[in-house]
């Protein structure tokens, strides 16, 4: 008889919690969230946002953990499987579950950089590398050092980037390398209440901020909490301010990613996911509403004033968080102490993001290839590392802008339209609604079964014609690449069609394997 | 920051909150339907 070796489990909930929870909590929490709310409505953008959250990402989350939970249960963990246990009539239905393996994949090739640039700054804050740095031009010019992207007094190459790079992806595969119990539920089981610590310091350090500069009495912390917060409704007439509120809660979940529906299929057939999910996408909010919405632009506001703020809130996410963050820190007391705090900060929110970007891809290798999680995360660890390489030499090109257009939005909303009409019009809604309680703590309001068998999949079908038409046609069709940037986008295009095409073939061998030893069985 | 400036951010930061702490509540007291 074949033995399969038992699947790796969660130690506890309170540790499938942080773990998903720390997957959701991200760089965007901290700098994406403040500069949309700020740009678009003010107060006025958190009602768009919490109908989104009730509308679309609290049921996504509740479709995931309970799919992920589902699929577990037939010793599959990522969509692949998962989709084939639900539809196991529909033959092509396991190939749209590729994209929760490809998706995930692609971010991680370019967000275990990113993360790296965090943790560089942390070590730049401690040895007071951009310490006598003063103003907006000189940051960015060592931001531009630092990635490469040009040769200046501050960064003569891109080793040191490079360097910082290795140690993160070193760290991002021996957390993996040691499973879900040994590695990343270690991890977030002390990242995530770390990250929370950091979070709540530097946030009072902000509120007690006052008015720091006398002479100025309107650069005051209220009028910076009022940038972000006081409401301008007439921004609620603009249907685009509705699709970035929908967007964030959308990207601030994880959901429509892979990773919940991984995660949750090392929770056992007994283990609730109502309120476990509710919980995470609560702790998720906590970190990104309150403690993201009372850092970066109430700083910035105190120090730069009412005109440049506005300039900054637009200025992008890696500005804010490299550029105008350590100008703001390096002018407050104990600057070296705050500013490590950040960016250590930023890069614990991004390794609890990462680890779980990459379990699907090893999860698959071992689900359904039947081979050793150590094995798998050594193919995972060179094939990653490979794949990392564009994004890093080629950055001034846009390949990390093509591969999170691709991976990182594209994709994500095709492939929760997918897992939501499948749970809901396939499995069915009275199915879906017993296997969502199985061993709950709580039962879902039952406005919850319209929800989901509806709104949720029209809100998705809507938000993905709205952006095709008017966002993604011009990014598709490469409008606003220069002539220069071209072949690399179209490289880049080419290789991830390969990365896809490569799955799709994993899939099929997979599947052939599993009938031929089935066929031996009988 | 203007009253309504003060208002969403209360209501917000309240409802957040309070979701937090209720859903940390009954993961703690883990009470089971069946």
């Amino acid at each position: 008889m074949v033995q399969k070796k038992a699947r790796d489990t969660w130690g506890s909930r309170l540790a499938v919690i942080m773990a998903v929870a720390g997957s959701a909590v991200g760089l965007g929490n901290f700098l994406r969230f403040p500069a949309k709310a700020a740009a678009n409505g003010g107060g006025a953008f958190m009602i768009p946002y919490f109908i989104a959250l009730f509308l679309l990402g609290i049921p996504l989350m509740w479709i995931e953990w309970t799919l992920g939970r589902f699929g577990g249960g037939f010793e599959h963990g990522t969509a692949p499987g998962i989709f084939h246990s639900i539809w196991q009539k529909n033959r092509f239905i396991k190939y749209f579950g590729i994209i929760g393996i490809f998706g995930p994949l692609i971010i991680f090739i370019y967000y275990t950089y990113i993360e790296s640039w965090t943790l560089a700054y942390s070590f730049f804050a401690l040895s007071g590398k951009y310490r006598a740095l003063a103003d907006q031009a000189a940051m960015k010019s060592f931001l531009s050092g630092f990635q490469g992207l040009e040769k200046n007094q501050y960064f003569s190459s891109l080793a040191p980037a490079y360097l910082f790079f290795l140690a993160t992806f070193f760290l991002n595969i021996v957390v993996i390398y040691y499973g879900i119990r040994g590695g990343i539920e270690r991890l977030c089981k002390w990242a995530m209440p770390a990250l929370f610590i950091f979070g709540a310091i530097l946030m009072v350090r902000v509120l007690t901020l006052g008015t720091p500069d006398l002479s100025k009495p309107d650069w005051n912390i209220f009028n910076g909490l009022g940038f972000l917060w006081n409401p301008d409704f007439s921004a609620l007439k603009n249907p685009k301010v509705w699709l970035e509120a929908a967007g964030q809660v959308f990207f601030t979940l994880s959901v429509g990613i892979g990773v919940i529906l991984t995660y949750a299929s090392y929770l056992s057939k007994g283990d609730d996911v109502v309120l476990s999910g509710l919980t995470a996408s609560s702790t998720n909010e906590v970190a990104e509403v309150i403690l993201g919405g009372s850092i970066i632009i109430p700083a910035a506001f105190v120090f730069f004033g009412p005109l440049d703020i506005q300039s900054i809130a637009r200025s992008g996410v890696f500005n804010l968080g490299f550029v105008t963050m350590p100008l703001v820190l390096n002018k407050l007391p104990l600057a070296t102490a705050f500013a490590f705090l950040w960016f250590f900060l930023l890069f614990l929110a991004g390794v609890t993001s990462s680890v779980s970007l990459a379990q699907p891809a090893v999860a698959f290798m071992e689900d359904e290839f039947d081979i050793s999680r150590k094995k798998a995360v050594w193919i995972f660890s060179i094939v990653a590392f490979i794949l990392c390489q564009p994004a890093i030499f080629f950055l001034k090109n846009g390949v990390v802008d093509e591969l999170d257009f691709w991976g990182g939005t594209f994709f994500l909303v095709v492939f929760a339209t997918v897992e939501t009409i499948l749970f809901g019009w396939v499995f069915g809604m009275e199915k879906a609604w017993d296997e969502i309680h199985k061993g709950a703590d709580m039962r879902v309001p039952r406005v919850y079964k319209f929800i989901i068998k509806y709104i949720t999949p029209l809100f998705l079908l809507f938000i993905l014609s709205w952006w095709l038409l008017k966002e993604w046609l011009p990014i598709i069709f490469m409008r606003n690449v220069s002539v220069a940037n071209r072949p690399y986008i179209f490289a880049t295009r080419i290789g991830l069609l390969a990365i896809f095409l490569i799955l799709g073939m994993m899939v099929r061998i997979a599947w052939r394997k599993k009938r031929v030893l089935e066929g031996k069985l009988r | 920051m203007t009253a309504g400036g003060w208002i969403f951010m209360v209501i917000s930061w309240g409802a957040i909150l309070l979701l937090a702490i209720f859903c940390f509540w009954k993961v703690f007291t883990k009470k089971r339907l069946e």
